[in-house]
């Protein structure tokens, strides 16, 4: 088998991705956490003290604060099945009926994490005002959705790809 | 299995053995094994033509369908 440096970079940034991720999600944690511990300490480091709506935009940023732990999982998910993925490809062995699989679950678990993504935006814009406004990285994204479709073509090619090698195999 | 592969059958009546059989067809004797034991999925022509052309028969001789 021809040796790719490509492979060996992927394993390791997916890993430190993964560690990342968690690092993010107890940041954003903690920083929830924390809005309930010292809530004007809070309120005032994130400059919303004073404002009319200001219980109103809490509990908004509470949301998207919380719905940003909540990504971590599906995001989690998504970088381990990829791991594995390298780890089958590494091992010159990647049509198998396990990626298929991972494939067609990482699809859906973008499709997750696009929709927690279209609902941060929601809220976003639900609290922005012309005194306060938000300018959130999220909401609809056309890239997404585009990789979504890709992530569900590509597990029918590794399903479809799993049985040719069986017939093959089984070719005398 | 719906369709019976009569290898061992044909070998017996030519007194000839399977490792013969596949050094004088150049197929490996594992894949001739798996042709003989009815785990092949798919057998191509090449190799049809070949086990006829050696054991001097057709492919009738070698495969019959039965039904479940």
């Amino acid at each position: 088998m021809r040796h790719s440096t490509a492979l060996p970079i992927a394993y390791v940034f997916l890993r430190i991705l993964i560690l990342l991720n968690w690092v993010f999600a107890g940041c954003v944690l903690a920083l929830l956490v924390f809005t309930f511990v010292n809530e004007a300490w809070t309120m005032k480091a994130l400059g919303v003290t004073g404002m009319s709506d200001a219980a109103q935009v809490t509990w908004a940023m509470r949301g998207i604060a919380a719905l940003g732990v909540a990504a971590a999982v599906p995001n989690y998910m998504i970088l381990t099945r990829l791991l594995k993925m390298v780890e089958t490809v590494r091992a010159g062995d990647p049509f198998v009926a396990a990626n298929a699989y991972r494939l067609h679950a990482i699809a859906w678990l973008l499709v997750a994490m696009q929709l927690i993504s279209m609902t941060i935006a929601v809220i976003g814009r639900v609290i922005s005002t012309e005194e306060h406004p938000f300018h959130l990285d999220a909401g609809f994204s056309l890239n997404s959705w585009l990789a979504i479709i890709l992530c569900f073509v590509l597990a029918r090619v590794f399903a479809e790809g799993t049985l040719m090698r069986e017939d093959l195999e089984g070719t005398v | 299995m719906g369709i019976a592969v009569k290898l061992d059958d044909l070998l017996h009546e030519r007194r000839m053995t399977l490792t013969e059989l596949a050094e004088r067809i150049d197929i490996t004797l594992a894949n001739l094994s798996v042709l003989k034991t009815g785990k092949a999925r798919a057998i191509r022509f090449s190799t049809l033509e070949a086990i006829c052309s050696v054991l001097k028969c057709q492919p009738g001789d070698l495969l019959e369908y039965r039904p479940d």
